[in-house]
């Protein structure tokens, strides 16, 4: 999101003369060394310090450099993360004792440290590996696998786990949640050896006030967090002969995935996976962005419903961090939430109604995979209200990196796979706009389209709305749709922080919209907290992705979800019109409040308190 | 006077033993170091900056397991070198002390305290491995032939006391690094539950107080005080807001027989803070007060524009949660006596009277009975009940306000709320000399008091019974003298009259005369304030305590609620052995303040400038005309942000003794 460079303030001049390992160099004014040098192409090594995100908490210790003040003999050791830079400085970054520090303070790191890397999801790209090479790390004399022995595991979450074996107190997460989704559901628990990561309240993550958007995980430098792994059910579901296996992936997939093959960034791989997935094993491979298409047919139906009711606004409900960010920090504002059923949920229903219909299987034995750039799926799956006579419309999710995952244990490797097509002739099909969901904005043009055509009787005219494709974290609007509706205000968020913004300008009634579209994840879901992880950066490839998805679009025979051919045939042949009995019953659902408020008394936050002296 | 054997201080190594007298040093001039309780010698001390041995026999690996244990307990576990390195160091000294073989050897122990010394994020650990790195630097020696003999040492009796600045600054010792970093750890509800350990008024605190943690702020060095108080209202919400932190009687771990009950009198900070520790030991706590409702000075004597009246209200629901009971309109001297309460079987009565009485200015024509005479404290009851709707008391015409102190601001800043046309401040001395808040006095030169400086009344001037104006007379400041203080004395012929409607005279107070009789049998001071004794605020009689303005003076409302607590840790001891005990923490205490051994070191690597943050007040000219809150809550993203200027500057002191120490009232 935000580099050095960008931090540094505008007009400024980098006007303070210091030297680095002996050469002269510039920095801006209260300029860190860290920042400095990296201008300069000096490495120092780094571990909780994250610049996109304007991370530097000093914890770890490891960005250590020797520096002398000008006039004095002495030199004294800093971390270069958050110590600025002075006029005439000295700063020296590979001196021998700087290295002996380093190597140090990392094998301290290790100390409690869980050291089970071959069994780690991060195994092979974990930063602390990566900074344990660079100091030379040989040995590790002060492991004791007692000290980690009750470190918390935290598995209650159908989406997350957090693991504290793995937790290098980097804080990372916390300010993610913290500062940038302003779910703030993280807080920092015990202290000295117990110093941990633990949700607010004292509850498991399943109970919290996480939404299970997984920002944090896309942040975190080592194993503490992670997806919950599921890979191994899907290989179950695959090597059963007695189970149909269908899977989808999400618009986003296809292009947030060749990177983890080594392919460029951005690159569309919708082929490689529709290839993939049949070498897996997999029975039938469908799109999720055909369920995108019917959710706009439903949603859009809903929305000309309610502004004809004066229900406003309309808030999309395809995001499922959303609808948990909904349910438990605004359940006030859920009557204004669509009813439509996401994307993945809808071609779950419809894979376990209609395709049994078409292709004579039995709905029981069906078992839908989802392939999803989203931490939050795995969560939306095991919401009872989603699914029929006790089949979850969805069996399991996969995110982006456990995907990657199979493909590597099953020995596939994307870059030599000859790419696909789908050939399923009942829900495969996409238009145009089924591919932009997967970035802000995208929901809200797909459904233009279609309201438009469904007010007027035409097409739009120019088909993309640029003007709504800006990247702010909040945009909003005004688009005539003509005929009886006219003029709608509506408005688009990405990332939690804004949505929590608009949501109290909703609140407070100085918010003046229509149809709202909102996106947890910053970027939308080709930044979801499901995509593969960078080390050292925020979500650096969203306008590449992005543009991608544009590209997809633009090149599609059908660009508008009303013009699906097998979405017409869905209609015609199966669910009668969109918002009919039938397609209520299979694709809209409800949501419940699930506010969590603090519960903890004097008594037992005194039984908490430690460091301080205990009165009673 | 204590006879240093060896040590390090400040880098300097000291070695008095025979034949070893290290150059250049002389020994240090300790004072208070002999003994630490009764008979019991100091035999080592260790602190952040160095150590002391006044015993050769004392082994240095028990000595300094002793200090890392307390490190590594008190290590907040943010950064590594701290979590880690205490931990490690404490366990090697821990198997050597016991004649093993440690993971780390002496060499080993001293890279780690160097490593935390040099790496580590905050003060404690910077701090902690100081001491040790020097004694085996210079004492490599003790430490080998105590390693040679392979044989567990002898128990030592010890004691440490973690402190900081901050902490040591504040009357009632609030762990303020600590309620700042749960505020950082994202737990205002545990940073909240710090302060309720002290006392349970943090809601008026957080609005009220004199900040002394702040002046003692280290973070100055780099750019400002971290803004303490300002954190202290963030997270003081918490005891109200939608899902404030109640109490409950289940809280009071051990309840007393019913006979075990203690009576105390006023209901302002230091009572119920008194009140509210003895709750929890499991007292039956009675507090009967003058006035028609809780809260004393804090209700009556300080404008609702700094403190809301339902905020004291609901600090107040606290003492009945826990099964105290307020008795109001019970005025001593008047509707009981300290007699009448032991005859109703209080077993201990703690005197919390406040200091209600203006005292006089002493100029001519000083008579109460003037219509627009008013005392500060007088006065701001009026304004009380005409805020409270019980009494409406406008004013129209000017204002004289006399004095320089907190209540005078109170007094002229409620005065123009009130509708006086104009309001004139008139103090003796110069403005800097003012011991009002800087803020305060900001705040009334904002709101349009007009500040007459080096100014004092010679008399009042009435007419027919009513004040018409004051006779004032300019003051110039005398010659610095021997204590390089300057006095004020007038300027003879300046005299002008100032025409007034109202004059207020708010230079000070005492207790309020005929509340405490001579047969009452508490002895009282020429200032008519109640005499006790420092340490156990034990009164001349027994079983009677006092605490709070009747004993301090005017004084603050932080000083008042520490009396509470120590009042109400004496009244627990009276009461279950017959009398007060020792307590080791205020001894630790007190020897660092008689030899000023905190350290004040300067800052000595760059450190990022990050301003802090301020409340959002209301604008002058709309706050001029309201008695709502003036100064406004800081929101979250702010408060996290104040949160990390904090340094915490903690630091570790052990003393080593020659027998077990007691373990004073908790």
């Amino acid at each position: 999101m935000c580099n050095v460079e960008t931090l540094i303030p505008v007009g400024t001049e980098a006007t303070v003369g210091f030297k680095i390992n002996g050469k002269a160099v510039t920095a801006y004014p209260n300029e860190t060394i860290l920042a400095a040098a990296r201008r300069h192409d000096f490495y120092i090594p780094t571990l909780c310090e994250l610049a996109d995100i304007d991370h530097t908490p000093g914890t770890c210790r490891v960005c250590l450099v020797e520096i002398q003040m000008p006039g004095q003999a002495s030199t004294h050791m800093v971390t270069a993360c958050n110590t600025p830079v002075k006029d005439g400085l000295a700063v020296e970054t590979r001196t021998k004792k700087v290295r002996d520090m380093q190597k140090l303070q990392v094998e301290l790191l290790m100390a409690d440290h869980l050291q089970d890397c071959a069994t780690c999801i991060r195994h092979g790209a974990c930063e602390l590996q990566d900074v344990a090479q660079f100091v030379g790390l040989k040995e590790n004399r002060f492991f004791t696998p007692a000290r980690v022995a009750t470190r918390e595991v935290d598995r209650s979450s159908p989406a997350m786990v957090r693991d504290m074996t793995k937790c290098i107190r980097c804080q990372r997460c916390v300010t993610v949640c913290r500062n940038y989704q302003e779910v703030d559901a993280l807080v920092v628990t015990g202290t000295g050896l117990d110093t941990a990561i633990g949700l607010r309240h004292g509850k498991n993550q399943k109970d919290s006030t996480c939404v299970t958007c997984g920002q944090c995980v896309l942040v975190c430098p080592t194993g503490a967090l992670a997806e919950k792994d599921e890979t191994d059910r899907v290989l179950d579901y695959i090597y059963d002969p007695e189970i149909t296996t269908v899977l989808q992936f999400a618009p986003a997939i296809r292009v947030g995935f060749g990177e983890e093959f080594g392919m460029a960034p951005g690159t569309n791989v919708e082929g490689q996976i529709i290839a993939a997935s049949r070498k897996l094993g997999v029975d039938i491979v469908l799109d999720t962005n055909f369920g995108a298409d019917v959710v706009i047919m439903e949603e859009g139906t809903e929305l000309l419903h309610r502004l004809g009711e004066r229900k406003r606004p309309t808030i999309t409900s395809c995001c499922p961090a959303w609808i948990n960010f909904a349910e438990v920090h605004y359940p006030e504002l859920l009557p204004l939430l669509s009813s439509t059923r996401s994307p993945q949920a809808v071609v779950g229903a419809i894979a376990k109604s209609y395709l049994p219909v078409k292709m004579g299987l039995d709905p029981k034995k069906i078992r839908v995979i989802s392939i999803m750039p989203c931490t939050a799926k795995k969560d939306e799956i095991v919401r009872p209200q989603l699914g029929e006579d006790d089949m979850p419309n969805v069996d399991v999710v996969l995110t982006t990196r456990e995907f990657a995952r199979l493909l590597k244990r099953e020995g596939l490797d994307l870059r030599t796979i000859e790419p696909s097509t789908f050939d399923n002739p009942y829900m495969s099909e996409y238009s145009g706009a089924g591919v932009i969901f997967g970035t802000t904005g995208g929901v809200m043009e797909a459904a233009l389209r279609t309201v438009y055509k469904v007010v007027n009787g035409k097409e739009l005219d120019k088909i993309e709305l640029t003007q709504l494709r800006g990247f702010e974290g909040v945009r909003s609007a005004t688009v005539d749709l003509g005929g009886n509706i006219g003029e709608v205000k509506i408005a688009m968020a990405h990332g939690l922080g804004e949505t929590r913004a608009l949501m109290e300008a909703i609140k407070a009634g100085e918010a003046d919209f229509d149809f709202i579209e909102i996106m947890a994840c910053p970027g939308g879901c080709v930044d979801g907290g499901g995509t593969l992880r960078s080390k050292k950066q925020y979500l650096p490839y969203a306008l590449k992705r992005r543009e991608t998805m544009f590209g997809i679009d633009r090149a599609a025979k059908v660009r508008q979800s009303h013009n699906n051919e097998q979405v017409k045939a869905l209609y015609r042949d199966f669910l009668g019109s969109p918002n009919s009995e039938k397609a209520h019953h299979l694709l809209h659902t409800f949501y419940t409040d699930r506010k969590a408020e603090l519960e903890l008394t004097v008594k037992e936050i005194w039984g908490e308190i430690k460091m301080s002296t205990m009165v009673y | 006077m204590a006879q240093v054997v060896y040590g390090v201080w400040d880098g300097v190594v000291h070695d008095y033993r025979q034949g070893k007298a290290a150059e250049g040093a002389t020994p240090p001039d300790l004072k208070d170091f002999e003994v630490f309780d009764d008979n019991n010698p100091i035999r080592a001390f260790v602190a952040d900056r160095g150590f002391f041995v006044f015993d050769e026999k004392v082994n240095l690996l028990d000595t300094f397991w002793q200090y890392l244990s307390k490190a590594a307990d008190e290590s907040c576990g943010k950064c590594t070198p701290c979590r880690m390195g205490t931990v490690l160091v404490r366990d090697a000294l821990g198997a050597m002390r016991r004649g093993l073989d440690g993971d780390l050897d002496l060499d080993g122990i001293a890279a780690m305290s160097e490593q935390m010394r040099a790496t580590s994020l905050c003060g404690l650990g910077q701090s902690c491995g100081t001491a040790l790195v020097k004694a085996i630097e210079a004492f490599r020696d003790e430490f080998e032939a105590e390693l040679a003999r392979k044989q567990p040492a002898r128990a030592q009796h010890a004691m440490s006391y973690m402190t900081a600045p901050c902490i040591e600054a504040c009357p009632s010792k609030v762990n303020v690094p600590r309620y700042i970093d749960y505020i950082r750890d994202g737990k205002p509800e545990h940073s909240l539950g710090v302060i309720l350990q002290k006392y349970p008024m943090a809601a008026t605190c957080s609005r009220v107080c004199v900040r002394f943690c702040e002046a003692a702020c280290r973070r100055k060095m780099v750019d400002e005080a971290v803004g303490i108080k300002i954190l202290k209202r963030y997270v003081a919400e918490y005891q109200t807001g939608p899902h404030p932190l109640v109490f409950s009687k289940d809280m009071i771990a051990h309840v007393l027989p019913e006979d075990q009950r203690v009576a105390v009198i006023g209901a302002g900070p230091a009572g119920v803070s008194c009140a509210y520790h003895l709750l929890m030991r499991g007292y039956h706590v009675d507090i009967f007060e003058a006035q028609g409702e809780a809260g004393g000075m804090a209700a009556i004597g300080i404008p609702s524009y700094r403190l809301p009246k339902d905020v004291l209200l609901n600090e107040m629901n606290a003492i009945t949660n826990l099964g105290g009971r307020f008795f109001f309109n019970q005025r001593l001297g008047t509707d009981f006596s300290v007699d009448d309460l032991m005859k109703r079987g209080y077993k201990s009565v703690f005197l919390a009277l406040g200091c209600q009485e203006g005292t006089k200015m002493g100029c001519d024509n000083e008579d109460t009975s003037l219509v627009g005479y008013e005392s500060g404290i007088g006065f701001l009851l009026k304004v009380h009940d005409h805020v409270a709707g019980i009494k409406p008391h406008p004013i129209d015409g000017e204002v004289v306000v006399v004095g320089g102190g907190n209540v005078a601001m109170d007094c002229v800043r409620s005065a123009v709320r009130m509708g006086a046309k104009k309001v004139h401040l008139v103090y003796r001395r110069t403005e800097a000399d003012m011991p009002a808040d800087r803020e305060e006095v900001v705040a009334a030169h904002d709101e349009g008091i007009e500040f007459h400086v080096l100014t004092n009344p010679v008399s009042i001037v009435s007419e027919d019974g009513k004040v018409v104006g004051v006779k004032l007379t300019k003051m110039e400041q005398t010659e610095v003298d021997a204590k390089g203080r300057r006095n004020v004395r007038p300027i003879p012929g300046s005299e002008y009259v100032m025409p007034c409607s109202v004059v207020i005279a708010a230079i000070g107070q005492q207790v309020d005369t005929g509340s405490v009789k001579p047969e009452d049998g508490v002895e009282m001071s020429k200032w008519n304030w109640v005499v006790a004794d420092k340490e156990s605020l034990a009164t001349s009689r027994p079983g009677v305590f006092a605490g709070g303005d009747c004993y301090l003076g005017p004084s603050t409302l932080i000083a008042a609620m520490a009396n509470g607590l120590k009042a109400a840790r004496n009244i627990d001891d009276y009461l279950r052995l017959g009398s007060t005990r020792f307590f080791p923490r205020s001894r630790i205490r007190q020897i660092l303040e008689k030899n000023k051994l905190f350290s004040n070191d300067c800052i000595e690597v760059p450190v990022k400038n990050e301003y802090r943050v301020h409340h959002p007040e209301l604008s002058p000219e709309v706050r001029k005309t309201m008695f709502g809150e003036v100064e406004q809550i800081i929101s979250s993203e702010d408060a996290y942000k104040e949160s990390m200027r904090c340094m915490r500057c903690y630091r570790i002191y052990s003393v080593i003794t020659e027998h077990s120490i007691p373990e004073g009232a908790a």
